[in-house]
């Protein structure tokens, strides 16, 4: 049983960096997005025996990481917190100037976005799951996942279109 | 054929079937327009992965590799702590701003869980025991919660039981509160047992805890917050209740 932890441990520490991405993805901040892992991350070991070995350990997570995410909705309508986007300015690099405000557009573009599509495009275009493996993390038909992605991904090409147009 | 924009969308995704993949590269060969669109969708993918690609080189923070208990908990004390899972972690939480503010009332609840609940409990307790990471219900408790339903218990019972619920990751959980020991908490079912995820002083009124509304209001407001946390649905009724004490517990 210890050795069967040790692996999953292993694992996750593997992932460590896209669960991060997509935490990031989720709440636009680094910070929150630490915490909302580190929750995520406490559920899972201490839910291990839960997983599935056959099946894929990032959606696993990634359907941790987006219960952790609604009740932390849920705690923030209280609390009124809002989203940080001007810290994720400050962390621009000053040189490789226009490669990042590219970054920081798209960035933001995907941040404007509700909250469905923008779970469902992280999925998808982010992550590189199937439309079944996204669909089944949001617990949604597969014909609800490529309608929020349709959506979100026109939203998304507009915005950056918008974008390049001004001067 | 028509190709909607969700069937190009699904090609450049590599969504789409065999047949429907010839159907549509026929097309795009025909029609620039189509090719375009195509290309669009694809260059969007490669547009969000670029925006965050910074996030996978980042350094790990400490805190989430010792969520995963990779790291030591050195500097620690190990005396008047019981080894709960994530509870050296969600201590370190407490520490920060952010974590106390935002998340005040699940972190309030490590800490006083920590700091109080445990350091009143004796080494070897009658009511929990140490397992695996976990702390596992024993004796009066984890016969309680296996056999009590708080519809019918006298209140005379050294364990009053309180809300049932289901949480968010299918687990079963019960609140309850142990007399003369002055401690409540919440306990979800384990296949190894009783998990104990929440235990700290309270005053337990004796009179309390026949109704469901009062089994709620005379619990400790970290049990709440909790519960709040994490439960799915309304708090099981008496028929659901019993239902699931027939079913063992069992999601």
């Amino acid at each position: 049983m210890a050795d069967l932890l040790a692996q999953f441990r292993e694992q996750l520490i593997e992932l460590l960096p896209r669960l991060r991405r997509f935490a990031r993805t989720l709440t636009q901040h680094r910070d929150d997005a630490d915490d909302l892992l580190q929750i995520a991350l406490e559920k899972a070991i201490t839910r291990h025996a839960q997983w599935d070995v056959s099946s894929r350990l990032d959606s696993w997570m990634f359907t941790i990481i987006r219960h952790a995410w609604i009740d932390e909705i849920r705690v923030r309508r209280r609390q009124g917190t809002h989203i940080d986007l001007d810290a994720m300015v400050e962390s621009a690099d000053a040189s490789q100037r226009d490669d990042r405000v590219e970054m920081l557009a798209v960035q933001q573009a995907l941040a404007r976005l509700p909250e469905e599509q923008r779970m469902a495009v992280s999925l998808v275009l982010i992550e590189g799951l199937a439309y079944k493996e996204a669909a089944d993390v949001m617990g949604v038909p597969i014909g609800t996942l490529t309608s929020r992605l349709a959506r979100g991904r026109e939203a998304l090409q507009k915005m950056l279109n918008a974008g390049e147009a001004a001067p | 054929m028509k190709l909607s924009d969700e069937m190009l969308m699904a090609y450049a995704d590599g969504e789409v079937d065999d047949v429907l993949r010839a159907q549509i590269e026929a097309a795009i060969a025909l029609d620039p327009q189509l090719a375009a669109a195509v290309e669009q969708h694809r260059r969007l993918r490669m547009q969000l992965r670029h925006a965050f690609d910074d996030t996978l080189h980042e350094p790990i923070p400490d805190r989430l590799l010792a969520a995963l208990g990779t790291t030591g908990t050195s500097g620690e004390p190990a005396s008047n702590v019981i080894d709960l899972a994530g509870a050296a972690s969600a201590r370190h939480r407490a520490g920060w701003h952010w974590g106390l503010r935002e998340w005040g009332a699940l972190a309030a609840t490590f800490v006083i869980g920590v700091s109080l609940g445990f350091a009143l409990l004796p080494r070897s307790s009658d009511i929990v025991a140490t397992g695996q990471g976990e702390l596992l219900a024993r004796g009066v408790l984890a016969t309680a919660l296996s056999n009590q339903l708080a519809g019918t218990q006298h209140g005379d019972e050294p364990v009053q039981i309180g809300l049932s619920f289901t949480t968010h990751a299918g687990d079963i959980c019960r609140t309850f509160a142990v007399r003369g020991e002055h401690l409540a908490g919440m306990a979800c079912r384990a296949t190894d047992g009783w998990r104990v995820d929440l235990l700290t002083a309270a005053e337990v009124d004796s009179a309390a805890a026949t109704t469901y509304r009062q089994a709620s209001s005379s619990l400790p407001a970290v049990v709440l917050a909790l519960v709040d946390q994490q439960i799915v649905g309304a708090p099981f009724d008496a028929a659901a209740e019993a239902h699931a004490r027939q079913s063992g517990w069992k999601r």
